[in-house]
């Protein structure tokens, strides 16, 4: 959660290497028309004024861009008509700025990225015993709390794939999509918004973007932190599916990596056919910019390279 | 019908003969069958592909100028028919979307054939395993390669993901942002400094 917490600007693209599993959707901004940019930041300031508004100042920092594209891709299919304010907020005192005005969606939005976050720092508490996450927490308890009685189904759902998570974790499961299943799940559960999924194609569509964008970021995740979790002992997916043997670190990401690519872009192909059977009323510009380039350009990023990975020799 | 067929086709109301041929064509295209194969949404690509077909035909039967005829698609599922009337069983389990059912046939069987690993794999496709299936279908295509219907699956993953960087190429994606970030970055540079009376970029 702590790449939104240094400013509220969505345009730190590719935020410093930290183990958490949020902030990977991304546009692709040299793509991005300026009222699409326009669009995109009243969202991303949308739900953060959401956050303020149902939960306070402190809870604000915890925001993430998946939320933003969360309020995004639902609003894009919703009957419900946005309406735009020109504000101030904290985080831009002088200029004033357009603003998704809160409705259903952008507080379920918040709500999901406050539990989320709230979750994250919890983990990262269990794993690292990190007093910045215990400080984080008690800002978020409350809210937290709010929300399990608020969303009892959904909070318990969650609660329950991340013992799943953690389950597996424990036995170092060598299956990478078994391990990825929990997180998936999860957040098929995240897309599964109640008044849109009552149209049970819908619902379906919804779930399989929710899935394939968990998959996603638990992979891209595990990838990402690979390095980290060789040195620190910690379990990664990949040193267990991959049989990692004392070798060499870049040369054993090198070995995996086009395996990596494989999965990561079957993934985001099946998020796009997914979206593709949706009616799109809305913004379809900036979602196809997400889920087309800018995760493209993330996966690409991560997998540290310019394209085809796997033709270029150490 | 429910829909607009023009939006249904999404083009404007009056299009030419041209153009609406033309967005028929691109959507038949990306709602083919073969795209969804092995794609739990199958069923939904299906109807939204009768969708396009009737608004088609819709339009074309209301044009001075029918005579167009609409492509009939025929979905293309796991009819192959297998010598092993178990396997048979599972197929059909596959078909009808009672993936669990068919996971449950494969973990019980005990034969190890080239059919079971290529099962298997379209399981766990359907699943949105899909590192598990691309190692399964590899080993079936390995274990029988004469195949072709193995062999065709496993092409056919290896495809998608060609597709998916094809249309982001095709929306302007490029590889080499860096270099143009590089240069965005020279000349902003070059900008700055010239408002403040001196110059970086000498040319410019």
């Amino acid at each position: 959660m702590t790449n939104a917490s240094s400013g509220v600007s969505p345009w730190r693209f590719y935020p410093r290497k930290d183990n958490n599993l949020f902030g990977y959707i991304l546009p692709y901004k040299p793509e991005l028309k300026i009222k699409e940019y326009e669009t995109y930041r009243a969202y991303y300031c949308g739900v953060c004024k959401s956050i303020k508004d149902r939960h306070g100042n402190i809870p604000r920092l915890s925001l993430t861009y998946d939320s933003a594209f969360l309020a995004l891709l639902l609003s894009s299919i919703s009957d419900e008509g946005i309406e735009i304010k020109i504000e101030s907020c904290i985080a831009h005192p002088i200029k004033k700025r357009k603003i998704v005005k809160s409705n259903k969606i952008l507080d379920y939005a918040a709500d999901i990225n406050i539990m989320l976050a709230y979750l994250n720092l919890l983990d990262k508490w269990k794993d690292e015993k990190a007093a910045i996450s215990l400080t984080g927490m008690a800002s978020l308890r409350r809210s937290f709390k709010k929300l399990t009685t608020q969303y009892p189904e959904k909070s318990g759902t969650i609660l329950s794939r991340l013992n799943d998570l953690t389950a597996l974790e424990g036995e170092k499961c060598p299956s990478l999509d078994q391990a990825a299943e929990p997180f998936a799940k999860l957040m098929e559960e995240v897309f599964t918004y109640e008044p849109l999924s009552r149209d049970q194609a819908v619902c379906q569509i919804l779930k399989w973007i929710g899935y394939n964008l968990g998959k996603w970021i638990f992979l891209i995740d595990a990838f990402n932190d690979l390095e980290s979790d060789i040195r620190k002992n910690s379990y990664n997916p990949l040193i267990y599916q991959y049989n990692y043997t004392n070798e060499n670190i870049a040369e054993f990401k090198h070995r995996l990596k086009e395996d990596v690519e494989f999965n990561l872009i079957y993934t985001l192909n099946q998020i796009v056919k997914a979206y593709q059977l949706l009616n799109v009323r809305y913004n379809s510009g900036i979602v196809e910019n997400i889920i087309y380039m800018g995760m493209l350009r993330k996966t690409e990023t991560v997998l540290g390279c310019g394209g085809n990975c796997v033709e270029k020799s150490l | 019908m429910l829909r607009n067929p023009y939006e249904v086709l999404g083009i404007k109301e009056g299009a030419s003969e041209e153009e609406i041929k033309k967005a028929y064509r691109e959507l038949v295209k990306k709602y083919h069958p073969d795209q969804y194969r092995d794609n739990p949404l199958a069923k939904l690509a299906e109807e939204k592909l009768r969708e396009i077909n009737e608004a088609y035909d819709y339009l074309m039967k209301n044009k001075s100028w029918s005579g167009g005829n609409s492509s009939s698609n025929n979905s293309q599922g796991y009819n192959s028919q297998s010598n092993d009337s178990y396997f048979n069983q599972v197929r059909i389990n596959i078909n009808n979307g009672n993936i669990r059912t068919a996971e449950e046939m494969l973990n019980h069987s005990g034969k190890r054939t080239a059919e079971w690993f290529y099962l298997k794999g379209v399981v766990y496709l359907r699943k949105g395993w899909y590192n598990e299936a691309i190692n399964h279908m590899q080993t079936a295509v390995n274990m029988d390669p004469g195949n072709y219907e193995y062999r065709n699956t496993l092409n056919s993953m290896i495809n998608s993901n060609n597709a998916y960087r094809g249309q982001a190429a095709g929306r302007g994606y490029s590889r080499e942002q860096d270099f143009c970030n590089l240069c965005q970055c020279l000349i902003c540079t070059d900008c700055c400094c010239e408002c403040m009376g001196s110059d970086f970029l000498t040319c410019c």
